[in-house]
């Protein structure tokens, strides 16, 4: 693996778009905008089953309106994240703090798809049971715990 | 004018809680990831109610359903990217004061996006009764689209056009 990500950092393409000013900042409003749209549409879905957003909405409709932006927002994070990452790819891999990072994110998007797959079933319950609660709570939990998981990891590995 | 920004900057810089997030180790990414997870809810939910406006992706719900179910957690969100927002620009004031960046993000962009936002809100009750809105709510929405993502731009060229 180490082996990959030393290649990585080297490969001619990945090098040019890393030393390019106007690419690098595309990258990161690419990230940026892709993680503000996926986890911003989760927390409200999550809100909502938890009971504690648009409660006059029905969760169900509200989940098929949002989810779909969810993973676009997952798309752009995952691809600029992918290219940030294979500029300085063997430091990341290193990183203790870059790997707890992808295992919380990893984690949390496991949840998201539960939560998306289960609010039709949920929401036909006259009461939202307390599981789906917890299972959405988790989600954002772990959301608030990737965001703080990034923001520790130039903090701490001095990476990125 | 100036003077008196970099005064308060100063002031503001060496205030005991401003001093404790900019001296600690820890605290710094704490505030950090703050404005981040507020960001995301605020820039989350406006960048859902604009596509909704714009007519892109799911119609599930109307802009008026959608933007009343958004409504609270989306100025929840606002004030929570506002709190972190102010305590990292605490942190190190007289460094963001005369950067350009700062200043045209501050200074012009999120003014724009707040009342694009805002009038975005108050209208989407009137454009989205229907499933199809009209043109001017599709404009409206893809103009305040395209502002928060020349905000999140002035907002990363901040390091760029740092002189400390």
């Amino acid at each position: 693996m180490l082996q990959f990500c030393e290649w990585l950092e080297k490969v001619p393409w990945i090098v040019a778009l890393n030393s390019s000013i106007v690419m690098s900042l595309i990258l990161e409003i690419a990230h940026y905008s892709g993680f503000f749209l996926l986890v911003g549409t989760t927390v409200v879905v999550d809100l909502r089953v938890m009971g504690l957003a648009g409660r006059r909405e029905n969760a169900a409709q509200l989940a098929k309106q949002l989810v779909p932006w969810m993973w676009t927002g997952l798309g752009m994070a995952v691809v600029s994240g992918f290219f940030m990452f294979a500029a300085d790819a063997p430091d990341f891999y290193l990183a203790s703090v870059f790997r707890i990072k992808i295992l919380v994110v990893l984690l949390a998007v496991v949840f998201g798809a539960v939560v998306q797959r289960k609010v039709s079933q949920w929401d036909r319950m006259p009461a939202i049971p307390a599981g789906a609660k917890l299972v959405a709570f988790v989600s954002l939990a772990l959301w608030i715990g990737a965001i703080l998981a990034a923001v520790e990891v130039p903090a701490i590995s001095g990476v990125g | 004018m100036n003077s008196l920004l970099m005064e308060f900057a100063k002031w503001l810089q060496t205030t005991w809680w401003a001093l404790a997030i900019s001296g600690s180790t820890w605290a710094y990414p704490f505030v950090q990831a703050t404005h981040f997870s507020g960001l995301s809810l605020w820039i989350g939910t406006n960048l859902s109610l604009d596509l909704r406006l714009l007519g892109v992706g799911a119609k599930r719900r109307t802009a008026a359903e959608l933007s009343d179910a958004l409504f609270a957690w989306n100025w929840i969100g606002f004030c929570v990217a506002v709190l972190g927002g102010f305590m990292l620009f605490a942190s190190a004031a007289t460094k963001y004061v005369p950067n350009p960046a700062f200043r045209t993000k501050l200074g012009i962009l999120i003014p724009l996006g707040i009342i694009l936002h805002i009038v975005n809100q108050v209208k989407a009750r009137a454009w989205g009764q229907t499933e199809e809105t009209p043109l001017v709510a599709k404009l409206a929405g893809l103009l305040e689209l395209l502002v928060w993502f020349s905000v999140i731009t002035a907002a990363v060229s901040i390091p760029n056009y740092d002189t400390h």
